[in-house]
């Protein structure tokens, strides 16, 4: 393997000083990045742990809340996100085959349609905001004469109940005197936190492929043993691209909604 | 080979010969290549990130054993004799999120882990050495979170911030501290990811997975529980942090969350974390086991599965910290039985070892003392254990200094124990420099000593009743809390010598030459210090780590030191464990 152990510019040798050969590299590099994922498992699992006690506990509020929700730019982004894990995977074969060209134009798709993906959901996280969906604790009439009927004070279900007055909830045979809307607040909570995480993950992602595509333009991929990084690159995408697929039923289908409402 | 050829097989057990002053080290080595202080923070050398993590551990470790004795010390009188309430939260709080985060998890993967897991298994390096240093780093991130929180004001939760003590009725820094164990836990995984990698790949050729050291198997368990308990952790005291920032309920009940989920989840970690902080120790105490008692390990392969098997088990039993805390009852009964099943591979190794020493030449420096400390003190701490998990006796014991106890003898005897048996196993290989036998093997009695005076009547005064966390205390308890304060100051002065005699014999040690202990373990069989990239040539493994009783293994390494044989020729290296120099 000595021979393939230079770039074609004699930078950085390809095979790093403590492996003994490319083969023992690229395993272990792959080896690595399924190694992370199985921490990303572990990670999201907490937090999907949580959400499964109480949804089993909580199962009307939870449908209530959900219904909030948009589910028609949940359904524009997955549709982004497959599409964008399906030229991560071009990418792949770009880098095996040496196509430089379609490399860093597969990578380019890639990056372009994550940041969609990204801009959909700042502006659906900035539709929940107007519609005030925020699980604070502020209290919306501290006067007690204008209470609610059923006691509830909190501006957060105040804006709930409006929001899911408009949607109908209840036309379809659910109540909603039978929905505690303070404790719709835990769905929401939920919600936050792991599309939270998931933009995270989706924002590191992101700034991952911008950089191999800078060193894509430098030629780092001109040897084709190194299309091993994109590869785990794109197998950390797909591991995102997971986890929304898993978000998609959890937080978005839950709830009761009708094409008259999208 | 004519060094060889002319050995005679001499089957006759040898001692572990007296130390003495081998010839001074001339070729390059990891510690002399370059000494600017860059070459040190920005090294990817896993032995000097190994150096580092062990300068780092070391001080904590000292931080952490002062607010213990300044609990110790409040605990003289029966209403506290120097703290106030608060001040004494703080205390035992600071001695359990230091020694435990900061101290126990990473110290043995951290130092001995990095420093020889590549090296016994034949490799250059690990696998991702970038990565190394760069969860050394966030390692050091993490700790100046929580030394920043405990020195502004401090933590009182106790070190499991169970919800509310650390949501709504703490008022102290928790989510300083949180930060800090968030970042804390990240290190601690990519450590165990890198060490995985590095025994799955980077193993060189003859290094089979039944051929590997019981202490990289240990590394390997501990590693996996690592990388596969840690997450949770993180994202645990994320969901405690969000709870805390924008005062939403999810785990607290007056918004409709629930408390236990917290402790689940914390358990979930936090169990399996105390096996973090024990199988190495468990690892290193088979090395110097064999190597002082001159015998191959009894039952390799039960010992190494044994291992896997506490790994396994460890996930199963988190609701054993939970009996009394609301948890059902059924399930408190299953969480009892997976608990008494920990015991059967703890036995098997303990049973192991007693089989390893009996009919061995046994020899009596200072690791040898550390680690059958370490096999006294973890037995009575496994036993009482038991005690623990056991549902009808642990309501009597729940919260009381029965457990703390029984804690302490794993995680000090157990963990401590092994870790300093392992430090002095290594040093010499670490810096090339042989300490004082006299002032070690008085170190290890006197720890021994200490720690047994230290936590012995605390069983008594658990079982009497007293409880964990109280200041306070009942005046017939007194004369027990007297003996544990002056225990834990002998045991202090136990851990402080090493640091002296160690530090000394950086620069008056006698030479210590490649293998002061003649042990047959491929690290031994390389310079000490090791040269950069451990090996002059790829070894080639062709026997067992523990081949002591083969012949004259002893006397090869002694034939290759002969100035009149050339260097370029290294028996020992290329038939790491086969005394007999085949090829």
């Amino acid at each position: 393997m000595a021979a393939t152990n230079s770039t074609h510019d004699g930078a950085a040798p390809i095979v790093a000083h403590h492996f003994n050969n490319i083969l023992q590299q690229q395993s272990s590099v792959r080896f690595g990045m399924w190694l992370f994922l199985a921490t990303e498992v572990l990670f999201f699992g907490g937090v999907f742990c949580a959400y499964t006690v109480y949804r089993r506990w909580f199962p009307l509020d939870f449908e209530a809340a959900s219904t909030a929700l948009n589910p028609m730019i949940a359904g524009i982004n997955s549709f982004l996100l497959l599409t964008s894990s399906f030229t991560a995977t071009l990418a792949i074969r770009a880098a095996y085959t040496g196509n430089q060209g379609r490399l860093k134009a597969m990578l380019a798709a890639t990056i372009v349609l994550g940041v969609a993906f990204l801009g959909f959901k700042s502006f659906e996280y900035y539709q929940d905001f107007e519609e005030g969906l925020v699980p604070s604790a502020q209290v919306a009439n501290p006067d007690p004469l204008h209470h609610h009927a059923r006691g509830m004070d909190s501006q957060f279900a105040h804006n709930l109940q409006h929001v899911l007055e408009h949607k109908k909830y209840y036309k379809d045979g659910a109540h909603l005197e039978d929905v505690n809307l303070d404790r719709c607040r835990l769905f929401f909570v939920f919600y936050y936190g792991m599309t939270g995480l998931h933009v995270i993950h989706m924002i590191v992602g992101i700034g991952l492929f911008i950089w191999q595509y800078i060193l894509a333009s430098r030629g780092f991929f001109v040897p084709k043993e190194r299309f091993v990084y994109v590869e785990v690159l794109a197998l950390y995408w797909h591991f995102v691209e997971l986890v929304w697929i898993f978000l998609l039923p959890l937080l978005y289908m839950t709830g009761h909604h009708s094409f008259s409402d999208l | 080979m004519s060094a060889t050829a002319t050995l005679e097989l001499d089957y006759t057990p040898q001692c572990v010969p007296p130390i003495s002053n081998e010839p001074d080290p001339t070729a390059e080595n990891y510690l002399n290549h370059s000494h600017t202080w860059l070459s040190w923070l920005l090294t990817v050398d896993h032995k000097r990130i190994g150096i580092m993590y062990l300068v780092a551990v070391t001080t904590f470790f000292v931080f952490g054993g002062l607010a213990a004795m300044l609990v110790r010390i409040n605990l003289l009188t029966p209403t506290g004799a120097i703290l106030e309430l608060d001040q004494y939260n703080k205390a035992f709080t600071a001695h359990g999120t230091i020694m435990l985060f900061l101290f126990l998890i990473p110290v043995v993967p951290g130092v001995l882990g990095n420093f020889f897991v590549p090296i016994m298994i034949g490799a250059k390096d690990m696998a991702f050495p970038k990565l190394n240093l760069a969860s050394f780093y966030v390692y050091a991130f993490g700790a100046v979170f929580f030394i920043v929180a405990l020195l502004t004001g401090g933590l009182d939760t106790g070190w499991t911030f169970y919800p509310p003590y650390s949501s709504k009725y703490s008022h102290t820094n928790v989510l300083l501290a949180g930060t800090g164990v968030f970042i804390l836990g990240f290190s601690s995984i990519l450590t165990g990811l890198n060490i995985i990698a590095t025994v799955h790949k980077m193993r060189c050729p003859g290094m089979s997975w039944g051929r590997m050291p019981l202490f990289v198997w240990a590394m390997y368990a501990t590693s996996v529980i690592q990388v596969l308990a840690t997450p949770v952790l993180a994202i645990t005291v994320t969901m405690l942090a969000v709870e805390r920032i924008f005062g939403v309920g999810i785990f607290d009940p007056t918004l409709q969350g629930d408390p236990i989920l917290f402790q689940h989840m914390f358990w979930y970690y936090s169990h399996p974390a105390v096996y973090i902080m024990l199988l190495p120790g468990m690892g290193v105490i088979n090395e110097v086991l064999t190597c002082f008692s001159r015998k191959n390990i009894f039952g390799y392969a039960a010992v190494a599965w044994s291992t896997i098997g506490i790994a396994v088990v460890g996930y199963l039993v988190w609701g054993h910290h939970m009996f009394l805390s609301g948890q059902g009852v059924y399930l408190g009964m299953l969480f009892s039985i997976l608990t008494m099943l920990v015991a059967v591979p703890s036995a098997i190794k303990v049973f192991n070892w007693t089989a390893t020493l009996y009919g061995g030449t046994l020899t009596f420096q200072a690791p040898m003392l550390y680690a059958l400390g370490f096999i006294a003190l973890f037995t009575i701490g496994g036993l009482t254990g038991i005690y623990l998990g056991v549902m009808g006796t642990d309501i009597h014991l729940h919260d009381t200094y029965f457990v703390i106890a029984h804690f302490h003898f794993t995680m000090v005897g157990g963990m401590m124990f092994g870790w300093q048996a392992g430090l002095h196993f290594w040093w010499p290989k670490m810096t090339g420099k042989m300490y004082s036998d006299f002032w070690s093997r008085l170190a290890a009695v006197t720890t021994l000593v200490g720690f047994s005076l230290t936590f012995l009547p605390q069983f008594v005064l658990g079982f009497s009743g007293m409880p964990r966390r109280y200041p306070y205390y009942p005046p017939e308890f007194q004369m027990f809390n007297i003996l544990s304060t002056a225990g834990a100051s002998i045991q202090g002065i136990g851990y402080l010598m090493p640091v002296f005699y160690l530090t000394a014999s950086l620069f008056f040690g006698k030479n210590a030459g490649p293998n002061p202990w003649r042990a047959t373990g491929l690290e031994w069989q390389t310079a000490s210090p090791p040269p950069m990239h451990n090996f002059d040539e790829l070894p080639h493994v062709t026997c067992g780590p523990y081949e002591y009783a083969l012949p004259s293994s002893f006397q090869l390494v002694e034939a290759s030191h002969n100035p009149d044989h050339p260097g370029g020729d290294h028996p020992h290296l290329v038939t790491a464990g086969d005394p007999h120099g085949r090829h």
